[in-house]
């Protein structure tokens, strides 16, 4: 019921922590402040891999939906990395939005625009939002995987309109500063390397994520099992048993017997 | 710094969310194993 050993979970746990603290320390200090932006800039370094890990959480999605509907490879452990993944990668995909909202405000002056980056990447929140909605939604646990599955392949559509819409569509949000059209990082330096490191620190804190969100589901299965198993335990033992006796009559009680 | 309140918010929020989301995890772990028994845990 786990996809990593403890030991590496553990280990993992404590490197995504000290990764986030030394970018943290990168960012908020080691970086220089961007000649434009100012130091407004820093939040780059939280937005740009949070956004990142939430494709690749959507993308591990994807692929173990794609497994789980491929018959030589089905296996609810497919369907559970699914429904962890999609979890992590509407979190990120949350703070991505809410830490846009809090960079655009003092670089455009707003907090939101219609703009077709900013766009899709709402619906692709509330797209999985409803993948997760659809988890939840009682079924049987062959059914409820299949139509996730399929959910979550239709959903993945977006993420490439999400990457290439500043191509597509040229409006508020700047283009790809590392993943343009020309292949050529606008970055460089310090300012590169914490943004890259950014990139590693929640790879690692994802990876340890899903293993815990893993390990939760598998144990929430378990259980909910063993609780039908209970019931139908329960309901066979009853409707088995032989009838109870009848209860003697009790005696009436006296209207007005002090005692 | 400048737009300090707008780069503190971002960081701090961002420490809070992953935190709490964590913790939520690990609490509702510990709940789940104290509900099964050990020889069930790790099955699989």
């Amino acid at each position: 019921m786990r996809l990593l050993k403890p030991q590496v979970s553990t280990a993992l746990g404590w490197l995504s922590l000290v990764s986030l603290v030394v970018l943290a320390l990168f960012g908020l200090w080691g970086a220089p402040p961007d000649e434009v932006q100012s130091d407004a800039q820093r939040l780059m370094y939280l937005h740009v891999p949070m956004a990142w890990i939430a494709y690749l959480a959507f993308g591990v999605t994807a692929l173990a939906s794609a497994l789980w509907l491929w018959k030589r490879t089905r296996s609810s452990v497919w369907d559970r990395v699914a429904g962890a993944s999609a979890e992590i990668g509407v979190l990120f995909t949350a703070l991505t939005l809410v830490l846009g909202s809090l960079w655009g405000r003092p670089v455009w002056g707003i907090w939101w625009a219609w703009d077709a980056r900013l766009v899709t990447t709402a619906v692709l929140f509330f797209l999985y939002l409803g993948y997760l909605a659809l988890r939840r939604v009682p079924a049987p646990p062959e059914t409820r995987a299949k139509r996730c599955a399929i959910a979550a392949l239709v959903a993945f559509a977006d993420v490439p309109i999400v990457h290439f819409s500043v191509t597509w569509w040229r409006t508020l949000h700047q283009q790809g500063t590392v993943f343009n059209a020309e292949l050529s990082a606008h970055i460089h330096g310090v300012m590169a390397f914490t943004l890259w490191f950014g990139v590693f620190a929640f790879t690692l804190l994802f990876v340890y994520l899903l293993d815990r969100r893993y390990r939760l589901l598998a144990l929430e299965e378990q259980r909910e099992e063993r609780e039908v198993d209970q019931a139908i335990a329960e309901r066979i033992g009853t409707s088995t048993a032989p009838p109870a006796p009848p209860s003697p009559p009790t005696p009436p009680v006296e209207v007005g017997a002090s005692g | 710094m400048r737009f300090a309140e707008y780069v503190i918010t971002g960081w701090v929020l961002t420490g809070v969310v992953i935190f709490a989301y964590w913790f939520s995890i690990v609490q509702r772990t510990r709940r789940a194993e104290r509900s099964l028994p050990v020889a069930d845990q790790d099955r699989e």
